[in-house]
């Protein structure tokens, strides 16, 4: 991969807090990279670092292959869509999109041609001449873009701009950002601390913990193989399984003696150390025994209507969550309190080492 | 998050609750200024503009009118200049230093007025400290008398009014987004465009404000002028004053006063006009 953005071990403390140790992360051009984590792991501080409004302690950041690790951001032709759109309140929203070009010293004709060209590319052409006080949160996130494109930045970058936003909202706009980018072949880093957020719109994502990338992939490959139990809790719901593992096989899957009875499932363990298999509920089935796949009986607790799908929750020991997703509420035979057989596939089964209780 | 304004009732009962300052005001401010002004276009015969008129032919008046007019404008842009840095440096300081810099701000404000301009003299005096200053650092041959001077007063007038001025710009600052300064500059704003595109329009109500504070409190000033420059300077509030209090002319102390509040409300009004147009086109 030609790498466009390139960051390379960025290191940043704060007092006694070390909050990024160390990040790489290569983003090729017209990438759209998510950086997904909970508050605190560095997802902003690297954000910040990129756009140069932080500098790293240490590390390099190269852009189109330039480093510009030391250059003030309003040299580093880098976007920035702000968590609360950081618009100019005294400004009306077509001179807060010109701002930038003039800013640049750009022609007047050009400065008019982008600013209509941007408003109207996120519909907010009959809205130019109002102040920005007098826009919803909506408006004012397109602005935003508007504004963070119209100078046609080599990165843009994006700091939770969906945050402020109410649900469906939020998903139109992700839907509306995500075509603009890709229409405008753009380049984009994207803070998020929204799951389904980061699955939606991204071409990768890295999933950061604790100041470090504990995964980079595309979106299928975090969600079905997650690299560490962090990032399978963080993204989606997953059902648990513990137990003490067997002896590995040579096509890297573990037998794992279960209280539900043995499972083969993905993945390697030391044999006889504490780990747990984790599926995630729509590949698991409500079945008939046998089949050739694996399958386990559980005790029915809880049937949770949500509509397009239908949740049920299984009893299981200690630590165990046994969640199966279908599509429809199951046929009637299936009593709360019944035992249950659900089988799902060794592939979908992934061996995790458990966590140390906390 | 809609930024419409609601629409307001035309009357609001809360608004009752200013009744009090409301009659206060209008008992010993506005009455007496009406009756002032009334005063100043009245003559033994009913309305006349007579009074004006002799005043405004006379160039020693004319002289006054100046005088009043530098010493208002010199002084309000000593604080501005000074002042403007310090708002930022007090509103963007952190813990014990933003502490000692607003009781410095603050504190002087408790001593009186008629108390720092006897302390003025002191200070601008021949003997006194700013000129062993001047002649020890060579920045002067022989002993200098700032005293009785328009320097020595404007100095001293803006020591006094300095807060007026920093209050606030500071108020202003204070609300300022950080952000929107990053936002400048991912934008591609350099320092100098950044501030004088988004810093500057935005801390333009604050300024204004200063600036009407500090223009109608150094234009009317009666104390300081007194005490620093001596009777041989007028302005027009030392001859207001002089006409109530030692020539007993009330018809050329209404008339004086009136002038002088004709040019601190339009001069205030001018600066709001301007700020505005900066902040606009800002």
């Amino acid at each position: 991969m030609d790498a466009f953005l390139e960051i390379a071990g960025a290191e940043r403390s704060f007092g006694p807090a070390r909050v990024l140790g160390g990040v790489d992360l290569a983003v090729a051009s017209g990438e759209f990279v998510s950086l997904l984590g909970p508050s605190g792991c560095g997802k902003t501080t690297l954000l910040r670092i990129v756009a140069g409004l932080l500098a790293p302690d240490a590390g390099t950041v190269r852009l189109d292959g330039v480093d510009i690790t030391g250059k003030p951001p309003h040299h580093r032709d880098v976007g920035v869509v702000f968590q609360s759109y950081a618009l100019f309140p005294h400004l009306t929203v077509a001179e807060n999109v010109a701002f930038g070009l003039e800013a640049r010293r750009a022609p007047r004709a050009e400065i008019r041609a982008a600013v209509s060209r941007f408003l109207e590319l996120v519909h907010m052409s009959e809205l130019a001449d109002r102040s920005v006080r007098a826009l919803s949160g909506g408006q004012q996130q397109r602005v935003a873009v508007a504004r963070a494109l119209a100078v046609r930045p080599k990165l843009l970058l994006l700091d939770e701009p969906f945050s402020a936003l109410d649900r469906k909202l939020r998903e139109t706009m992700q839907i509306e950002l995500k075509r603009l980018l890709r229409e405008l072949s753009i380049t984009a880093v994207f803070v998020t601390h929204d799951q389904d957020e980061a699955l939606m719109m991204s071409d990768r994502i890295a999933v950061m913990n604790r100041g470090a990338i504990e995964q980079l992939a595309d979106p299928l490959t975090v969600y079905h193989r997650p690299a560490s139990a962090f990032v399978l809790g963080f993204v989606g719901l997953s059902s648990r399984i513990h137990g003490v593992a067997g002896a590995p096989s040579d096509d890297g899957f573990v037998t794992v003696a279960t209280a539900l009875g043995p499972v083969r499932a993905r993945g390697t363990a030391a044999p006889g150390a504490a780990v747990f298999v984790a599926i995630r509920p729509e590949r698991m089935f409500l079945s008939a025994p046998g089949g050739g796949a694996e399958s386990i009986a559980a005790t029915l607790r809880d049937v949770v209507f949500q509509g397009s799908k239908v949740q049920l929750h299984f009893a299981g020991t200690g630590a165990d969550q046994i969640v199966v997703e279908t599509a429809q509420l199951p046929p009637s035979g299936f009593e709360i309190g019944q035992p249950v057989r659900i089988s799902f596939a060794a592939e979908d089964a992934l061996v995790f080492p458990a966590e140390v209780a906390r | 998050m809609s930024a419409v304004p609601a629409r307001r009732a035309p009357f609001d009962r809360v608004s009752l609750l200013a009744l009090p300052a409301l009659g206060y005001l209008t008992l010993v401010y506005a009455l007496p200024i009406i009756w002032l002004l009334l005063r100043s276009v009245t003559g033994p015969h009913g309305f006349t503009l007579q009074p004006l008129a002799s005043f405004l032919s006379d160039p020693f008046n004319w002289r006054v009118i100046g005088n009043t007019l530098k010493i208002a404008g010199l002084v309000t842009l000593v604080c501005l200049v000074i002042g403007y840095p310090t708002a930022f440096a007090l509103a963007w300081s952190r813990g014990w230093a933003q502490v000692v810099l607003l009781s410095a701000i603050i504190l002087p404000l408790s001593v009186g007025v008629v108390v720092k301009a006897f302390a003025w003299q002191i200070v601008l005096r021949r003997d006194g400290v700013v000129s062993s200053a001047l002649t020890t650092l060579g920045l002067a041959e022989e002993p200098v008398r700032l005293l009785f001077t328009e320097t020595g007063l404007v100095l001293g007038a803006a020591n006094v009014f300095l807060p007026f001025m920093i209050l606030p710009i500071y108020s202003v600052v204070k609300l300022i987004d950080a952000r929107l300064l990053e936002a400048g500059a991912t934008l591609g704003a350099g320092p100098l465009y950044r501030f004088h595109r988004i810093t500057l329009p935005l801390t333009m109500p604050g300024v204004v404000t200063g600036i009407a504070f500090v223009f109608s409190l150094s234009v009317s000033m009666f104390v300081i002028p007194s005490l620093l420059i001596g009777d041989r300077y007028q302005t027009l509030a030392t001859l207001t004053g002089r006409s109530f209090l030692l020539m007993r002319n009330e018809q050329l102390g209404s008339t004086t006063a009136t002038v002088l509040l004709v040019l601190a409300v339009s001069v205030v009004v001018a600066a709001a006009l301007v700020a505005r147009r900066v902040g606009r086109s800002g």
